[in-house]
């Protein structure tokens, strides 16, 4: 195949700037595939998508007579334009390992101890595990669960399984950063974290943000830096808000070494800032918020036939929010039928007043001034009224804007995303050129706006994740949850335990946090499918089928491939037949399928694929015949309108359908803007939750923080007693992803093991010098338990004095010779449950602990 | 005839070792070599903390003094600017690494094919790679290159030899740019004749101050860093990489 530098790439603004320009310009695998050696060996190469990050970014693998020797980044690529990260390097390892899963394996011993397998033929396992999932669905279609972690592109055969064979399923995102996504959804209506439009914009708060060394939000590693260092060239400023220097590196132009899980009252500081400060929009805050809308004493929007109500300076008496022609109220106090009223901006303005920067400080351990002036520089670099013109279209301008992501899995990681939402809403940045935005691609409203404004909480019985419960009625489904439910249902009002589980390249007992709990849960289950590429911690415990999965010889996706500004597709394609015995996943699950009975027919695993893949009519599967994985590509593709089929993907590797119009992108300007909703300032719903919460006597722990404004309160772990000093945060490290790569040889000697983060100076303080092994041990407030590993502490002058910091992806996730004795997993600290997640059930990644020899 | 050199705009780096990844892959190098090495310094105290990255590759000197030291005439300067290590005649004396004030030698003490991370020789791996080692062999490398027609691409060629950074001459020579420089995802790296005044590698040269490593020895080494400083006795090295050999 020739790659060809597709003509696309002229249009788009992301060229912009000489030196990347000039990068991509070099047409180098066209130049390398032009001039292949003469020599005699077949060289030729085949686009595909990386299998290792999160992003997918686009590949290359060059072959030699059918033999990958290495992958490079894809040219054409909007996310990774021609360049690949470490861990995308490497990978060509892990597609060789002689230490991969090679057969399907049945454990031979008993479970909770490290496996012992016999081989057998994919015949004989699939025939195990689809008895066993058609003798539970006859008996309760809830005793079977899926789960699996990060979905490698669209999950379309996920859901197909989860559809066909009624499974309950579970997810990972409590263990990533669903906290601001339920944040987001629930507020602006778009699913996400935060991050900027970094082709405008000038002033950014990287709250917590690894920018150098894994994440961001919606995208992993490559784009955002790329996206970063032109904003940073043309002079945006970024300031690190993080109790480690370490991930904005040299790229913050100022660092507030923030307390950890204070986020919440910075932000409710800055707010308080803005309002004194004036700096606010208050014609977005009128027209595209719920901020006029009239609250009554008893904290319920005034309603007339069912419309909120605002309180007219034109007619000055109470409308309709969206009467035409009125002049709504923000501020002020009003009788509506004799009772008093105010609108929702007034309430928030009074409940920010105390939050002041003093205040603030004195909790986040940020001087004063230091938020003073941020806010000074956030009001004045967000320009409010001014506009800008964008291929023709008039924006409101305002350069500013948060990126977060992880740092949301907090014990008020909701609310203090929240939070962050409302800094940008008074400043008018949301959807604005150069401002906040959530999602990727196109301002799209998500289905989850109304959802979770409309949520009903039921009597018991509830699934095993608590669904509409009064537990969490805004709801991630964590798995830690789950386990602390399956060792004790009655207390939760579940009337079942579930017996089957298929785990689908997830690794719960090493990649999700409190490690003692969720061995408790997993122990439960009776029958345990494992389908991964190596033997992962949670197969070695607890699995009783191993199903080998190919890692890049296989057919997935679709993928999206866009890096904000450019809408495009791409597919991973096999490169080179799958090694040993392993599969492609979606071949193992028609399979699976065909013997569980659940394949064929209406409602059938094919049926429930030509449904997520929302296929025409004229491409759909038929019902009654096993097709091949390549042709469920091809209808895929034809049916996207691309008339090649699987074969351009073949060919090109990516299609870029070009840039997103600013009328499609920039949600002031989308028709109707924001998708005709009313951001939230105030959380009307969210007061309804608490109420019924209360109602129903759950725990005060789980209904507090339910306030229709986020409101401060003291973390939990700062109940733990005094000699537990230290805040314990983690992060991760860019040459690994989760526990995907601990075990290849290239990463793991790049990042061996597992190590703390100290200040010299704590270390001191404790007789602890650079490289020496010490016991961290964490304490739960609320129970008392402690947990502690042994760990080499390594100085750092990037971390604030009262915390100390571990890397995820370490503590033997898989069984193999390179992550052998790798040291300590970060995730075997952090508890779960009461004081340790959020309102919505995602996992806190904070804890108190105490540090010695 | 060229004169290559290497820019590295330390503005740009974000320390994330892809170009040591690329370096490894490309070059077949065994364990423990890192031909490019991406530093992670500290500077300042606590909150007054400064980080930064520095890549180093082979600084591709143009008075060597691994060149000069060299008894067998396999450590040469060629007349492009590459310093290249000619592995058939090398009888791995080490005085180049000895005489390199920047450590980018590399000795292989053991059987390369033996050094590769994993044992290769399974059969059902072999049925695949048909006995590559590593299973990611890279054939360009067995070519000859440069008017000389010397055995100098690559790595892992023999126990007792020395190798290092080649600048990639085996994709130099087709028209492409060093592994480490068309993989940069921050394109913090730079390659390109300096008697081009186009070149990228010229244009950044004018455009921003420069220096180059030891250059008080007189070294005079190929590659430039812009963008930053020298690392001094206050640069602290982090997250360093510590090999199992």
């Amino acid at each position: 195949m020739r790659i060809k530098r597709r003509t696309f790439l002229k249009g788009s603004a992301t060229a912009g700037g000489g030196l990347l320009a000039s990068h991509f310009l070099s047409r180098q695998l066209e130049t390398l595939v032009a001039q292949q050696s003469g020599s005699s060996p077949k060289e030729d190469w085949i686009p595909t998508t990386c299998w290792i990050g999160k992003q997918d970014c686009g590949m290359v693998a060059r072959r030699i007579d059918g033999r990958v020797v290495n992958f490079y980044g894809h040219p054409d690529h909007p996310r990774n334009r021609g360049t690949l990260c470490p861990k995308g390097v490497a990978q060509i390892m892990a597609l060789y390992d002689p230490n991969r899963v090679k057969t399907p394996l049945i454990r031979t011993n008993e479970k909770g101890i490290p496996g012992q397998w016999r081989q057998a033929s994919w015949d004989e396992a699939l025939t195990i595990v689809a008895q066993k999932i058609r003798e539970v669905r006859e008996r309760d279609p809830r005793l079977l669960v899926w789960q699996k972690g990060r979905s490698k592109a669209k999950p379309f055969y996920d859901e197909a399984f989860v559809k066909a064979s009624g499974a309950t399923k579970l997810t990972h995102g409590a263990f990533c950063s669903d906290a601001a996504y339920r944040a987001s959804e629930y507020t602006i209506g778009l699913s996400g974290g935060l991050h900027p439009d970094f082709r405008y914009t000038q002033f950014v708060l990287a709250w917590g943000w690894n920018l150098t060394a894994a994440g961001g939000n919606r995208l992993c590693w490559i784009t955002w830096p790329q996206q970063l260092i032109q904003a940073k060239e043309r002079g945006m400023k970024l300031v690190a808000i993080d109790p480690r220097l370490r991930g904005a590196g040299h790229f913050a132009d100022e660092w507030l070494p923030i307390r950890p899980a204070t986020d919440l009252a910075l932000a409710l500081a800055l707010c308080q800032q803005l309002i004194a400060r004036d700096t606010i929009d208050r014609a977005y805050l009128s027209q595209y918020t719920n901020a006029p809308f009239l609250v009554g004493e008893d904290g319920f929007f005034l309603r007339h036939h069912g419309k909120e109500l605002v309180w007219d300076m034109a007619s000055n008496a109470p409308r309709p929010y969206d009467a035409p022609g009125i002049v709504p109220a923000l501020e002020g106090e009003y009788l509506v039928d004799g009772r008093s009223a105010k609108p929702a901006f007034q309430l928030f303005r009074e409940h920010v007043a105390q939050y002041t920067p003093e205040w603030a400080a004195e909790i986040c351990g940020v001087p004063a001034e230091a938020i003073e002036r941020l806010a000074q520089e956030l009001g004045e670099n967000a320009r409010i009224g001014s506009t800008i013109v964008i291929d023709g279209i008039e924006v409101p301008y305002r350069p500013v804007a948060i990126m977060t992501y992880h740092v949301a899995q907090q014990e008020l990681g909701f609310q203090a995303v929240r939070a962050m939402l409302l800094i940008m809403m008074l400043l008018g940045a949301i959807g604005a050129a150069g401002g906040q935005r959530i999602d990727l691609g196109p301002w799209k409203l998500h289905e989850n706006f109304e959802k979770l404004d409309k949520i009903q909480i039921k009597d018991p019985p509830y699934n095993i994740y608590l669904k509409d419960s009064p537990y969490f009625p805004i709801n991630s489904n964590s798995s830690a949850i789950v386990a602390k439910v399956m060792q004790n249902p009655d207390k939760y009002g579940v009337d079942y335990i579930p017996e089957v589980i298929i785990i689908h390249m997830c690794n719960p007992l090493a990649a999700f946090a409190s490690t003692p709990d969720l061995f408790e849960g997993y122990k439960k289950f009776k029958f345990v499918v494992v389908i991964d590429a190596w033997l992962s911690t949670t197969a070695d415990l607890f699995a009783d089928v191993v199903l080998p999965a190919a890692v890049l010889e296989k057919y997935e996706g679709p993928a999206a491939a866009s890096d904000q500004y450019l809408d495009a597709t791409a597919l991973r394609l096999p490169v080179m037949e799958p090694l040993f015995q392993s599969r492609g996943e979606i071949e193992i699950y028609l399979d699976l399928c065909e013997k569980a009975g659940i394949l064929y027919g209406p409602g059938g695993y094919l049926d429930q694929v030509n449904k997520a893949l929302h296929l025409s009519d004229e491409h759909r599967l038929p019902l009654d015949r096993k097709p091949t994985v390549r042709e469920i590509f091809d209808r895929w593709a034809k049916s996207a309108g691309i008339s090649e089929g699987v074969a351009y993907f073949e060919k090109y590797g990516v299609k870029v359908a070009g840039p997103i119009p600013p009328k499609k992108f920039y949600g002031y300007v989308t028709d109707p803007p924001f998708g005709g909703v009313r951001h939230r300032l105030y959380g009307e719903s969210l007061l309804r939750y608490q109420r019924d919460m209360q109602q129903r006597g759950v725990d005060t722990s789980y209904w507090r923080d339910y306030t229709p404004f986020p409101t401060w309160r003291k973390p939990t772990m700062e109940e733990s007693p005094p000699t537990y000093d230290l805040y314990l945060i983690s992060y991760k490290l860019i040459e690994h992803k989760q526990s995907r790569s601990a075990q290849i040889p290239l990463l793991a000697e790049l990042a061996p093991r597992a190590w703390l983060d100290i200040n010299p100076r704590t270390a001191r303080e404790r007789g602890i010098q650079d490289g020496d092994e010490v016991w961290v041990e964490s304490h739960n407030a609320l129970t008392g338990e402690t947990r502690r590993v042994r760990i080499v502490a390594r100085y750092r002058e990037g971390i604030r004095p009262d915390t100390v910091a571990i890397p995820h992806h370490f503590g033997e996730a898989v069984r193999h010779p390179w992550a052998a004795a790798n040291g300590a997993a970060a995730n075997s600290l952090f508890f779960t449950g009461e004081g340790y997640v959020a309102n919505t059930s995602d996992q806190s990644f904070h804890v108190k602990v105490r540090v010695y020899k | 005839m060229a004169r290559y050199a290497m820019v590295i705009d330390l503005d740009r780096c974000t320390g994330c070792r892809a170009c040591m990844m690329a370096c490894k892959v490309e070059n077949n190098t065994p364990q423990a070599n890192f031909w490019m090495y991406v530093f992670r310094f500290e500077e300042g105290h606590y909150p007054n903390t400064h980080i930064w990255f520095m890549p180093r590759p082979c600084m591709h000197c143009d008075n060597p003094p691994c060149a000069k030291v060299c008894p067998v005439g396999a450590r040469y300067k060629r007349v492009d600017g590459l310093v290249a290590t000619d592995w058939d005649r090398c009888i791995g004396c080490r005085y180049c690494e000895v005489a390199c004030p920047y450590g980018v030698n590399y000795f292989n003490w053991k059987k390369p094919s033996k050094n590769y991370y994993l044992d290769w020789q399974a059969k059902d791996v072999q049925e695949v790679t048909g006995g590559a080692v590593p299973p990611y062999r890279n054939p360009d490398l067995d070519q000859p290159y440069g008017a000389e027609r010397r055995r100098t691409a690559g790595g892992g060629r023999l126990k007792g030899v020395i190798e290092k950074c080649t600048f990639c001459v085996h994709r130099v020579e087709r028209g492409q740019k060093p592994a480490c420089v068309q993989n940069c995802p921050l394109f913090a790296l730079h390659f390109g004749d300096l008697d081009d005044p186009n070149s990228t590698v010229s244009q950044l040269l004018r455009r921003k101050p420069s220096f180059r490593l030891l250059e008080e020895l007189g070294t005079e080494p190929r590659v430039y860093y812009v963008g930053g400083h020298p690392p001094s006795s206050e640069s602290h090295q982090i997250e360093e990489v510590r090999v199992r050999v």
